[in-house]
């Protein structure tokens, strides 16, 4: 092959205009020789910086004219700076548009449209909050902060912008996040800490702006006026005009319309730091956590349970997962560990979870007995759905009357239980009736805590799926699929065991690649109250 | 105080991050020629990367670590695009691929210089043709079509024009090496 057919053909792979046979051919070159790979590496790289070049032609080139400095901005430092962030704020949230799963695919019929919105588009995270109340729509903790303007209500709210600058804004307060190194704020009180990677970290008030020079600071604007309190380190205001005023540790100004004034020996703004907010929350956390352990023990003595699962972190060796049902109706014994390894469980403790990603993990477990219907509920963790069907609980092969609960690639819940064999099933096309939630996971909530609960109503003849607390999907279930009483038998929780009737591995591959750290079998129904307030307690933010 | 770690590692990854940037997409995009959605899974593995952020130890081997990543997202994106399967490299070729790119260094920034410069030198319709083009998301024929040119014309130009470009671009190097 000449060096002139060898970039023809690496243009036109590049391009995505290749023939097979040309795909064949170059592949065969790339293979063998060294030489080639790198000729296809620097073209690769020429490609891309091409594509840099005509998305923002360097200065020069396009005015052909010197370096023009915008007025804008201060210094080269800042603009880099600003620049890198936005970029990768840009390529960290652009995300979450490109990766929400096409919901059209084979969407089940009968179901209501109830999704939870992705996540929005933003430059910081929401890092911890104390009864926060937002205008709109609640945020979650560690979810995207969305663009545009923002409502505190009420409460404390902690953000963690990505260029690293921390923030605690107190409501009222109304604010955006404009890019990584800039906020603007109307109204309300917030104080911000800057790391050195973030000097220049801005905050606009309509009375003027304050640039950070590496500190910490608290502002509190109101329609008359800012005032500004340097903490620790210096700060710069930039006034109305091109007035600029540097302020240290220990200053205290007001801005307005009328200009600056000093202010003396006036009581402080009081803001909570964000590392001392950070402390406060872990502290709450941890009477959250007391508060739901004692929850957790009363719900023992529920006599619905019939298995109720807890990764013990203090047990990190233990194989054996021990049924804390205390109930007449607990009739399944202890759970044996397989594989998994221990991970953090959402409270964030050690070894308090199983993660079930390596191949075969799983947690057999054995339910005896016979229930007029079902509720089953877990706190669940998924890194990604990359399996065809993701499993949360399935009786061991699917046999009459058995449920099948587990989680499609596209992100639905599944729910299913056995009504006919094939003995039975002549007349029908279908053994079961598979209730499919609608979507409700996308790559957005990988790593993230989250309870899933199904409840199979016998007695209201329906299905209902549950996501954090919330019913996400209701469908009635047709009289001829109705099954009256649910048995189980053995079953894994995170995997599916012996498959009797298939043998492709795609099929065959089930668990979850996740983790799970509490899982509670009940029999009958669960009202949407009880899953609520089980969702409330145990949420740890 | 694990606090204050935690913020120094999240600004340390934002850091690591944003230095290999570049080096990601030509891997990612070395993994799959041609394919437009390349910039889609190079988001995917950022933010894949962001997600497993705790899981990296500062010190070791951030471009390794991202690029076993970014594989990963490669092969999760074929599969969910199984039904209109393109052309892929063999495995043995991506493998080559993955070990050679995380040991090159890095001469992006030194090409893209040079690449400025030598954009410089270029006649001004050659250059406008290339920004044209690489400014635009139209398929080749598209954009053919619309300028009036046959495809295999424009392929012919654009090839010309890199290849000048790309000797352009390695005697720079060279001579910035020899400096």
């Amino acid at each position: 092959m000449t060096p002139k057919e060898q970039t023809e053909l690496i243009d036109a792979l590049l391009d995505g205009d290749i023939s097979e046979a040309d795909f064949l051919r170059i592949e065969a070159e790339l293979s063998v020789d060294a030489d080639v790979r790198k000729a296809y590496y620097n073209r690769m790289k020429l490609d891309l910086l091409l594509e840099k070049e005509a998305a923002e032609p360097s200065v020069d080139l396009a005015t052909q004219s010197p370096n023009r400095p915008d007025p804008k901005l201060r210094s080269s430092r800042v603009t880099r700076a600003v620049g890198i962030f936005i970029v990768l704020a840009a390529t960290i949230v652009g995300v979450v548009f490109l990766t929400t799963p096409d919901t059209d695919r084979d969407k089940p019929t009968g179901v209501t449209k109830n999704e939870i919105e992705p996540t929005a588009i933003g430059f910081a995270l929401l890092g911890g909050q104390s009864d926060a109340v937002w205008e709109g729509q609640q945020m979650g903790t560690g979810s995207l902060v969305p663009s545009g303007e923002l409502h505190l209500k009420s409460g404390l709210a902690h953000l963690e912008l990505f260029s690293g600058v921390q923030m605690v804004i107190q409501g009222d307060a109304v604010f955006s996040i404009d890019s990584a190194m800039e906020v603007s704020l109307k109204r309300g009180r917030v104080s911000a800490h800057v790391p050195d990677a973030a000097h220049g970290f801005r905050v606009k008030t309509s009375h003027g702006d304050v640039v950070d020079l590496g500190t910490e600071f608290a502002l509190k604007v109101t329609e008359e006026s800012s005032r500004v309190e340097v903490v620790t380190g210096e700060v710069e205001l930039h006034l109305q005009g091109s007035n600029t005023h540097r302020m240290f540790e220990g200053e205290t100004l007001e801005l307005s319309n009328a200009g600056k004034t000093a202010i003396a020996q006036v009581e402080k703004l009081s803001l909570i730091s964000p590392d001392a907010f950070k402390r406060e929350l872990a502290l709450r956390q941890s009477d959250h956590f007391k508060r739901w352990q004692s929850h957790a023990e009363s719900l023992r003595h529920d006599n619905r349970l019939v298995a109720y699962y807890r990764v013990d972190s203090k047990q990190p060796l233990s194989r054996q997962l021990t049924n804390l049902a205390d109930s007449d109706g607990a009739k399944a014994g202890n759970g044996a560990i397989v594989a998994c390894e221990r991970t953090k469980n959402r409270w964030g403790h050690a070894d308090g979870a199983l993660d079930f990603s390596r191949m075969g993990s799983r947690v057999r477990v054995n339910v005896q007995g016979e229930y007029r219907g079902v509720t089953l509920l877990c706190w669940v963790k998924i890194n990604s759905l990359d399996r065809q069907f993701n499993s949360l609980f399935l009786t061991d092969g699917h046999e009459l009357q058995e449920p099948h609960w587990q989680i499609m690639d596209d992100g639905r819940l599944f729910f299913s239980v056995k009504k006919y064999d094939k003995k039975t099933k002549s007349t029908r096309t279908r053994n079961k009736h598979n209730f499919y939630s609608p979507v409700f996971w996308d790559s957005s909530l990988s790593g993230k805590w989250l309870m899933l609960a199904t409840v199979y109503d016998v007695d209201a003849k329906q299905v209902t799926h549950y996501v954090n607390g919330e019913a996400i999907g209701i469908e009635s279930v047709p009289d001829d699929y109705l099954v009256e009483t649910v048995r189980i038998g053995s079953a894994s929780i995170a995997n599916w065991s012996e498959p009797m009737y298939r043998t492709d591995p795609e099929f065959v591959v089930r668990n979850l690649n996740g983790s799970i750290d509490e899982f509670a079998l009940f029999a009958g129904a669960l009202s949407s109250e009880e899953i609520a307030e089980h969702f409330r307690i145990g949420n740890p933010n | 105080m694990a606090d204050a770690n935690h913020k120094n590692d999240d600004s340390q990854i934002v850091g690591l991050l944003t230095e290999y940037q570049m080096p990601l997409v030509v891997y990612v995009r070395s993994l799959m020629p041609g394919d437009p959605s390349a910039n889609d899974v190079v988001q995917q593995a950022n933010a894949r990367i962001w997600e497993k952020r705790s899981e990296f130890r500062l010190g070791s081997n951030f471009r390794a670590w991202s690029f076993a990543i970014a594989r990963f997202e490669v092969l999760n994106h074929r599969k969910r695009q199984a039904r209109d399967a393109r052309l892929t490299f063999s495995e043995d070729l991506e493998q080559t691929i993955s070990s050679e790119l995380a040991s090159l260094e890095d001469d992006v920034l030194s090409r893209h210089e040079a690449l400025r410069q030598c954009l410089g030198s270029l006649k001004a319709k050659s250059r406008q043709l290339l920004m044209q083009r690489y400014g635009s998301t139209e398929s080749l024929a598209e954009f053919a079509t619309r300028r009036g040119r046959s495809v295999g014309g424009l392929k012919v130009s654009l090839n010309r024009l890199r290849t000048s470009l790309a000797e352009c671009i390695e005697r720079k190097l060279l001579v910035e090496e020899s400096r």
